[in-house]
Parts: C-alpha cells; structure tokens; sequence
C-alpha cells in the first residue's frame, strides 16, 4: 500500500513549477517584462484575486461554488467608498461596513444553498446579478475612488504597498498573502469547520448522520467566500484608483480558475488553500505576461478558459483511473 | 382551488400557465395604471424587440435545462456571434446573407463546444459554461480588436435584415419567434431528440440502459441552445444595433428566469416551452416598465435575480412535496 | 452467555400495504454471538431500524439494561451504546481513518482539532481489536475489508455494548471474513451483545451461539446454535413455502438451438472467467448469495459496464457489445433489480416508458407517431395484465409489479428474443409475483431465452430449467431441474468458503 502520493505526483508542486516556468519564458522573451515594476504589478493585480480564490476554496470543496463573488466584489467596494467619500464616513468604518457586506451576501448564499437545498451555481449566478444591481444602485451609477494614498484617509492603501522615501515600493501586501494562506490552510486543515466542510464535499449524509450539524457548516462556507470577497473589494480599492459599477463579472472565473488549477476537485472534497494561491498565479502571469509576448490582453480569457477546462479534465481522467484500479 | 385545476380545459392548458398569463396581463394593467403612455403600441413593439432575442436565448436554455443541466455562456456567446458576424459585415464587406449564417455558426459551434465536453467528458455543466462564457469574450474582443461593432440601418441595402424584426410597425420578429417556439416544442415534445432530451434529464441511466446513446441526445440539447443562441444575436441586432465586447451576461440571468419560471425544472427531465414563451414576455414586459417609470435599471437585475430564487425554490419544494 | 441485555417483544410495524413485522419478538444477551436470519424480505432489517431508531414501531416494547426505551435517530441509539455497522459503509472517502472515526465528535486543543490524539486513539481501537491499519492512511485507498473494520472500530469507540453487524461478510474476501471472526469472537469475549445479520448457513454456524429465524415478517423461533443443523434452519427460514410448485422437469428439447453463449467472460473482480450457454426457450436461473457477482455479470453481457475479455456468441455468431445499444441491437434486453434507477423513467407516461427502447420504430418522418406509440403501449398493457387506469398515467404513480411490467413491455416491444431479469420480483407482493411467473412461463413457451438472476430459492426451484451457480466472481456450478435441490445449490453457492 503506498503510504501519501510521491511529492512529485502532487498537483500543488506540478502547478508550482509550471508558475515557476512561465515567469522563466516571459522574462527570457520580454526584457521588458523582467523588471521590478512587472513584478510589482503582477503582485498588485494578484491580490484581489488570491483573496478570492482562498475564499471560494471552502465553497468548491463543499461540492458547491459561489459565482457572485467577482460582482460582489465591486458592490461592496463602491458601497464603502459611497460612504466614505460621499457621506464623509471615516475609513475604518467604511471598511467595516465592506466587510459587513460580504458577510451578509455570504449569509444569504449560504442560507439559499443550505437551508433550502437551491443549486448553488444558479443561485450564486442570481446572487451574482443582484450584487451587480446593488452596487449601481449605491454608486448612483457613478465609479468611486477611494482615497488617494498620501491623502487623509489614504492609510488602508498602505495595507499592501509602503513606498520608503527613497521611492522604492515593497509589496508587503504579499506577505498579507503568505499570512492569509497559512492561516486559512490551518482552518481548513485543523479546525472543526475545515474538517467537515471537506466531510461534506465527500459525503453530506454520511457526516449529517454521523451528528454534524451539517447545515451549520455547510452555511459558513460560504459566509467565509462572502467574506473574502469584501476582503478582496478592500485589496482591489487599495490598489486601484477608481472602482466602476458594472464591472467584476469574469472575476469569479479568475478566482474559481486558479482554485480548480490549484487541484480543487470540481465535484468537491479535494481541496488545498496553498494551492489554490499558486492557481491563481498561473492565471495572473498569463494576464499580466501575454502582452509582451505581443498578444492581447483578451487572448488571456480564452487561454484561461482553456486552461479551466484542462484542468478539470486532468481531474477527471485521474478519477477514471482510480476507478479502474 | 382543486376544482379549477381538474377542469380538462384547465388541464390541457396547464394550471401554472395560465397563473403566468395572468401576472402577464396584472402586470401590463399596472404599468399602463401606473405610467402616462404607456398603454398602447410604441410600448407594446419595444418590449417585443427586447422578447425576440431574449425568447430565442430562453427557448435554447430550455433545452439544456430539460437535460439537467444548466449553460450560462449563452449571454457572452450571443454577442460573440453577433460581434464576430458584425464585424465580417462592416470590416470585410461580407454580404449580409453570409453574415447571418456566419452568427448561427458561431453560437452553433459553441454548442457543439459546450455539449462534447459535458456529454462525452463530463465536466460540470457550470464549469463549462463559466470557461465558454470567457472564451467568448475574448474572441470576440480579440476578433473585433476591442471596437464596438454597429450594424447597418434599416435604410442601407445591407440593413434588409432588419425587415426581419419589423415591417413599418408590423412586428415580424414576433411571427417568427412563435414560429420557432412551436418549432422547439414540436422538437421537444413530438421528436426523438426531444422525447431522449427529457428522458435522460429525468433517468439517464435507464434511458442509457434502453440502449440509447445518451451521450449524443445530450450533446444535442446544447448543440441546439447554441444555434437558438447565433439566431438570438441576429433578432439583437436588428433590434438594438450596437454590440460591444466584453459584456453579455446580464441576459443569462434573464434568459434562465424565463424558463425555469414558465415551469422548467432545474433538476430536469420537465420543461414546457409555452412556459418559456410567457415567462420571456413577463420579463421584457418588466424590462420595458422599470424603463417607463424611470426606474433605476439596475433594479431589474436585482428583481431577476429573485424571480430565479423564487421560482427555483417553488420547484424544489414541489419535488420535496412528491417523494 | 450472560444476562439478557436487550429485549423485543411483540414488535409491530405496518407500512402501506405491508404488515412488515406481525408481533416479533427477539432477544441478546452479553457475551453472544445471535444470528438473525431469513430470507430477503424476511424484516429482518425493518426489526433492526425499529431497534435503532430509523423506523417507528406501531406497537410492543423494547426493554434495554432493564429500562424500556424508544430511540428516535440513530444518534440516540448510539449513545446509549447500540450501533450498526451497515452493509453499505458510510464513510468519508476524503478524509483519513481516524478523522473517519472520530466524524462529530473530534478532540480538539483549543481551536485546534488534535488530530494527533486521535490518531492515537484509534491506533488504540484497532490495537484492542488486533487488526493493522494506519489511523492516518485516507479512507478511500484502503480495501474495502478495512474499510469495515474501521466501522467496527467506529462502532466500538461509541462505547458499543450491542452491536448489529448487517451482512458484513458480502463484500468480504475470505481472509478478510476470517480476520472479521476473530474481532467478532474478541467482542464477545469483551462481553458485548452481537447481533449478526446474514444469508451464509456456514457462517452462522462457525460464529454464532444462538439463531432467530423469522419469516414473511414473522418471528419463527430460537435455536441454539450448536444443538441444531443447517438443515432445521432451512427448514424455519423457508417453512414450507419452498416445496410449492417446483417444476420438476425442463420443458426445453435437448436439442434446442443455443442462443447465447458466453465464454471466459471477465469483468473486474466480480466477474471472474464465465462460461455458460443458453438454449431457445429456456429459463436459466442464475443462483448464488448476495455479492456472488451475478449482476456484474449481466451488466458486463449487457454492456453497461465495461468487460476485459470474453467472448459472446447469438445465434453461433460472434458479436461485439461495448454499450447497451449493440446489446439491444442483438436483440438483449435488461430488467434491473433497481426499476426505479436503471429500469423506468418514473416522470415519463407509460406509454413512453414502453417505447424507450425503439422509438425509431414509432416514428412518422421526423415525428414521434404518439397514436401508433399509444397503441402498442395499451397491447402490452392488455397482455401483461398492467393494472393503469391509461397508457398516459406516469409510472412513478404506478405499484412495484405494475412498473416491473411496464419494463418487460420495453422489451417485448423491441422485440427481444433474450431477456435478463434481474431479481424480477424483488419488492413486489405476492400476487404480482405469481402473474410475473405465469408471464416468464409463457414467455419462454413463445421461444423466448430468458436468463433469471434470483437470490431466492423458492423462485430459483419453481421456475428454472437449469440453473447455473455463482460464488465470489466465478461459475461454481450448474445443474439441471431435475437434479436440483436446495442443497445442492447452498453447497455450489458457498463452495468457496466453506
């Protein structure tokens, strides 16, 4: 009997060393792309999305996924900055009301999906519209900056990004990252609410009727996906200037892209945090690299697509060979 | 109560059809109350252009519902084909015919797309609608370099195709989609095809076991949403002339609310394209009233999106109901 | 043996239709081994899910350590210390052996749950029950013989003093059973009372201390194990219900053309090497118990699921059957023991149930002729008897015996010379049952093939012309009706354990 998968089999150091080649090619055909700043904003542009990616982990294990989060995302990032900017709200309580907002959009998810049993890509996709809707209708329809760094109020930009006197930039953002993952890869690993929310991805009766208030788990999954998607609304209003209504749609597919890249099963009870942080960089050097190669930044969609899609029948054919077996 | 829902010409028509004609007719009744102006033909032929393609996107879903399943690119896929065909008709000068043909190519072979990989592979249906709904995108972005296309007016030669949707005031486009929805219900109800699709939407293994191919019948549902979906483009151009890349999936939500409220079940193996017809025209009448009250548009989305839930939930708690 | 532990008496429960128990009594005592047996449909199950809790009982009482006692859920059984350790497992494939055991009620240090004291824990579980599985191993990669010991030390951890093991040796090897016996026989020792549910005459004997026999949702009667013979428990299980019209000799021609051959068929474990041929009107019985493979090996004939190797020959012509369509061209059809997942469409008309397999044949151009469909639906609803108020009913409305109709109707229809039934009368009352009989008679009187999977024996003896015996995977055997007693076949069916 073999005792744990050789290390070189894992799907988590397979997706590593691709990242790892991809930065290799981009940087060896592009000189422009092997710069600081590159990096730098590769970085940027990741944060939103790995905060994404790690909250949508917990539902994709349960077996379900959660697609309102990139419309999310920007509904309770323009709902904060309205307060902020329009109401004179200070920032650390616009932040919490963002926050606040994931959590009940989560709440209501999970409450939709749990409690009364609706499939969860297409309540996820109602809730995904609603979202949209809401965060126009709290904008006016008008997009949002959040304060500038350096101005009054500016400080949470410095949550991600210090600049010393001298004008480098030090992305300790990425540390926020690395933080993040290990103590959400402890959650899941070591926690009572990590542990059955894999039990519930593997077999929802099985673990309801061994005494676990599955409905309770199975709610919070997807309150931690609400709630990583208001941490990324406070990553993307950190990074970028401005915030516009109507955009986020496709954000979903970035973060939910990694996860399954990471090794997430798509049908549940598989599932790392770790990886899904590397996923992610896959799809974040393909937009960032694809222009210096001299392609479009829309040839990153389809390769995403492509890629999505690859990877879930890599699963797939993996699960027939155990079957076999 | 009861005894209503037993008369046989209840029956034949269906008790929950009739329910739905009903909010139709409350509803026009209320915005024409409730709006100066908005009683009379102008609305009445602005709400159809907003039915056409939004029938044709939901008749195409339906499909795919009845397998069990669920497609979500529909949206992004309909402005790819009208995008790419658009953009052969004003960048290269293809005629317009050709262009037509082209739209229902496109949406024919993301169906195909989609369809292979769900019935022969089978990955989940969501997943391949989320990566077809961004490979559409990006096609057609990278195809009309990111430029918004315009299509011809109805005055220029190659516009004739706006004839399609509306002669003077006379809503052609209407014809049509009856047309197609008797169609797509004789191809439901009276086919093989669509006597399989509902089938192995209800019990693929039996129908499997009956030695059927199941794979192909399901690969066909989206075949066949995916061409709805190219037709859908045209009906959206002769309507509303412009498409501009990168949007499109505001209408999935519209398009799934229409069926799975005229009675389509999410977990398959039951659909009723009447159903989908009344459902489409409750929702562009909605459209058109939150357009003619000045309400915010985004309301809409929102009032959609819990028409979805509800609707969703009534069907959940009927089948919890049966067993 | 030591005291009585628990205690049943005068158990009733009735579903729609059924009486499942009629006053069943039944008791355990520490420190033994009771064998609970009957034939499939027997209630022995029902009896169980009344004591745990699943099931309500609609009158007698249960007395538990000298206290009456009603559990609601299984949890509450488990907590006052009766579990089951069920013949289809429930575990976790995902997750480790001890995160399996310790599901819901985990240790934890702060926060933190601490899986390294519950690796420890359950070490010491299988320590305690001699057996060697690694706490940290993830539960889908081990047998499935391990995986049910882990229910055992599941069970065990609950701090079981009854335990209810439910055909636990079906998927079992033989070394895997022995192992089982040897954690059962330490159990008794520990003094806890074991309740053991199983078909195998020879394992009753080797384990068990005493043996309740029930029947038709009866209680037979008590015997200690070692003072009776194999012989005076068949006898309870199958009253005399068995000796009822058995046909005692083949109505089929010696020289009747053979239809189907199948040669050194194999399909997985299940499926080991299979040979056997079938002749024009003949009624094969295929025998054996629970797990004997079968099923696998209709599924394999039949293409729905994928074969190794092996050949099958209709008619002396050799054929290829990948999938279910080139068996149904061949002119196979397949009536599964589970109508209600692989047999009927239950939101589809009868009608259209019954055309499932040609529809081609009832088309007018590219459309569905519904009249002619209709038409034949109702021919068949005449001359199989299907009680339906209309060929348009659903037949989710329609009872067990009336969709198992509908079922041979697709066939028929389809105009299948070889027909598989599968455990054709499985959940059907008696009186359904006896017109399926009269329908398979003349079915193969009409020179039809007909090749009947039953676990029966009553059914096996009375309809049969020859009957061909399988055990864990492989043909152990094949007889002729005329040679055919129930113990011949019992001896074929477990050559391989005993």
């Amino acid at each position: 009997m073999k005792k744990k998968s050789s290390i070189f089999a894992s799907q988590k150091v397979i997706v590593l060393l691709v990242v790892i080649a991809l930065f290799a090619f981009f940087s060896i055909v592009s000189p422009n792309f092997r710069q600081y700043s590159t990096v730098m904003s590769i970085l940027d542009y990741s944060y939103y999305i790995v905060l994404m990616a790690i909250g949508v982990t917990f539902p994709l294990i349960t077996g379900g996924v959660d697609l309102s989060i990139g419309t999310g995302l920007i509904c309770y990032s323009l709902a904060g900055g309205y307060l902020i900017t329009q109401k004179g709200w200070p920032v650390a309580a616009g932040l919490i009301v963002t926050l606040l907002l994931g959590i009940i959009i989560g709440t209501v998810n999970g409450v939709l999906v749990s409690i009364m049993e609706l499939p969860p890509f297409l309540t996820t996709l109602c809730t995904c519209m609603i979202t949209r809707g809401l965060g126009s209708i709290f904008s006016k329809g008008f997009g949002i900056s959040w304060p500038a760094a350096g101005s009054e109020g500016g400080w949470f930009r410095n949550i991600f990004k210090i600049t010393t006197a001298s004008g480098t930039k030090i992305p300790i953002g990425f540390l926020w990252m690395i933080l993040i993952v290990i103590v959400m890869a402890f959650v899941l690993n070591h926690t009572k609410l990590g542990r059955y929310t894999i039990a519930i991805g593997s077999n929802k009766e099985a673990t309801r009727l061994s005494g676990v208030n599955v409905k309770f788990y199975h709610v919070m999954a997807y309150v931690i996906s609400g709630f990583f998607a208001a941490l990324a609304a406070v990553a993307y209003s950190a990074v970028f200037a401005t915030v516009q209504p109507g955009t986020g749609a496709g954000f979903e597919l970035e973060a939910i892209g990694g996860a399954i890249i990471g090794g997430v099963s798509a049908s549940g009870g598989v599932g790392s945090v770790e990886g899904s942080l590397i996923g992610v960089f896959v799809i974040c050097l393909l937009k960032t690299g694809l222009p210096y190669i001299g392609l479009q930044a829309n040839w990153q969609q389809i390769i995403t697509g492509l890629v999505l899609i690859g990877a879930v029948m890599v699963d797939i054919i993996k699960k027939k060979k155990a079957e076999v077996h | 109560m009861e005894k209503i829902k037993q008369n046989p010409i209840v029956k034949k028509i269906g008790f929950n059809r009739i329910v739905l004609c009903g909010v139709l007719i409350l509803m026009y009744i209320l915005f024409s109350v409730t709006s100066k102006g908005f009683a009379g033909l102008p609305r009445i032929l602005s709400a159809l252009n907003y039915a056409y393609f939004l029938g044709f996107l939901s008749l195409g879903v339906t499909f795919v519902i009845a397998t069990g399943g669920i497609d979500f690119s529909i949206g992004p896929v309909m402005f790819c084909a009208a995008l790419i065909s658009g953009y052969c008709l004003t960048s290269y000068g293809l005629p317009t015919a050709l262009c037509l043909v082209i739209s229902i190519l496109v949406g024919f072979l993301f169906g195909c797309f989609n369809g292979y990989l769900v019935a022969y592979w089978t990955v989940p249906p969501f997943i391949v609608s989320m990566a077809s709904m961004n490979i559409a995108k990006g096609l057609a972005s990278v195809f009309t370099k990111t430029q918004s296309v315009s299509w011809p007016q109805a005055a220029e030669a190659a516009g004739w195709f706006r004839k399609l949707v509306k002669v003077g005031s006379f809503p052609v486009g209407l014809v049509i989609f009856l047309a197609a929805a008797v169609i797509c219900s004789l191809l439901l109800n009276n086919t093989k095809a669509g006597r399989y699709i509902l089938s192995l939407g209800s019990n693929k293994e039996a129908v499997r076991l009956s030695g059927v191919n199941v794979k192909k019948w399901e690969m066909l549902a989206y075949v066949i949403c995916g061409t709805l979906v190219g037709i859908a483009a045209i009906f959206f151009v002769g309507a509303y002339t412009t498409v501009q890349p990168g949007y499109g999936d505001q209408y999935n939500n519209e398009a799934i609310a229409g069926c799975v409220m005229g009675g389509t079940s999410m977990a398959g193996g039951l659909a009723s394209i009447g159903g989908t017809v009344i459902g489409v025209f409750i929702i562009s009448l909605l459209q058109e009233g939150i357009l003619a009250l000045g309400i915010n548009k985004n309301y809409q989305l929102i009032i959609t999106g819990l028409i979805v839930i509800v609707a969703v939930y009534a069907d959940v708690v009927a089948r919890r109901r049966k067993n | 043996m030591g005291e009585v532990i628990l205690t049943m008496k005068d158990i009733d429960k009735s579903f729609p239709g059924v009486h499942a128990l009629d006053h069943v009594n039944f008791e355990v005592r520490r420190g033994e081994v009771h064998a609970l047996m009957g034939e499939n449909g027997a209630g022995k199950s029902t009896l169980m899910k009344v004591l745990t809790g699943i099931y309500t009982k609609d009158s007698g009482t249960i007395t538990y350590e000298g206290k009456d006692i009603e559990f609601h859920n299984t949890r509450e059984a488990q907590d006052a210390g009766i579990v089951i350790v069920h013949q289809e497992l429930n575990m976790l494939g995902h997750l480790t052996v001890a995160q399996n055991i310790f599901i819901g009620r985990e240790f934890k240090k702060g926060i933190k749950i601490d899986d390294k004291k519950m690796n420890e824990e359950a070490k010491k579980l299988f320590d305690r029950l001699h057996i060697d599985i690694d706490p940290t191993e993830t539960m889908a990669n081990l047998t499935v013989g391990k995986q049910q010991m882990c229910e055992i030390a599941k069970a065990i951890s609950h701090e079981a003093k009854v335990i209810i093991f439910d055909e636990p040796s079906a998927a079992l090897t033989e070394a895997e059973i022995e192992e089982l016996f040897k954690i059962i026989r330490d159990l008794r020792e520990q003094n806890l009372g074991i309740v053991y549910i199983s078909h195998r005459m020879d394992e009753i004997k080797v384990i068990t201390d005493r043996v309740t026999v029930m029947r038709d949702g009866t209680y037979v009667g008590t015997l200690i194990t070692n003072e009776c013979t194999k012989d005076d428990i068949i006898n309870m299980m199958v009253g005399r219900v068995i000796y009822e019209d058995p046909k005692t000799a083949s109505t089929v021609p010696a020289d009747a053309p053979v239809v189907l051959k199948v040669e050194h068929l194999n399909a997985g474990r299940m499926v080991q090497d299979v040979s056997f041929e079938l002749r024009k009107g003949e009624i094969l019985g295929f025998s054996g118990l629970m797990g004997a493979g079968r099923t696998e090996t209709a599924r394999a004939i039949f293409g729905a699921d994928p074969k190794e190797s092996g050949d099958i020959y209709i008619n002396g012509e050799k054929v290829t059957i990948n999938n279910p369509q080139d068996a149904v061209k061949c002119g196979i059809g397949y009536l599964s023991e589970d109508r209600k997942r692989y047999g009927i469409v239950v939101q589809k008309t009868v009608a259209e149930n019954s055309t499932m397999a040609c529809l081609q044949n009832y088309m007018s151009g590219i459309f569905i002729n519904k009249k002619a469909e209709k038409k034949v639906a109702q021919e068949y609803v005449d001359s199989l008897a299907t009680k339906t108020p209309s060929v348009d009913q659903l037949v989710v409305n329609l009872s067990g015996g009336n969709q198992q109709k509908v079922v041979i109707a697709k066939w028929l229809i389809n105009d299948c010379d070889i027909l598989i039934f599968d455990e054709p009368t499985r959940g059907i009352d008696v009186g359904a049952k006896n017109e399926i009989y009269k329908l398979m008679n003349k079915l193969a009187s009409e020179g039809k093939s007909i090749i009947m999977i039953s676990s029966e024996m009553t059914e096996i003896l009375r309809m049969s012309d020859r009957i061909v015996v399988m055990c864990e995977g492989r043909k152990t055997g094949e007889v002729k009706i005329e040679e055919a007693t129930q113990e011949v076949i019992m001896n074929m069916a477990t050559r391989e354990i005993s």
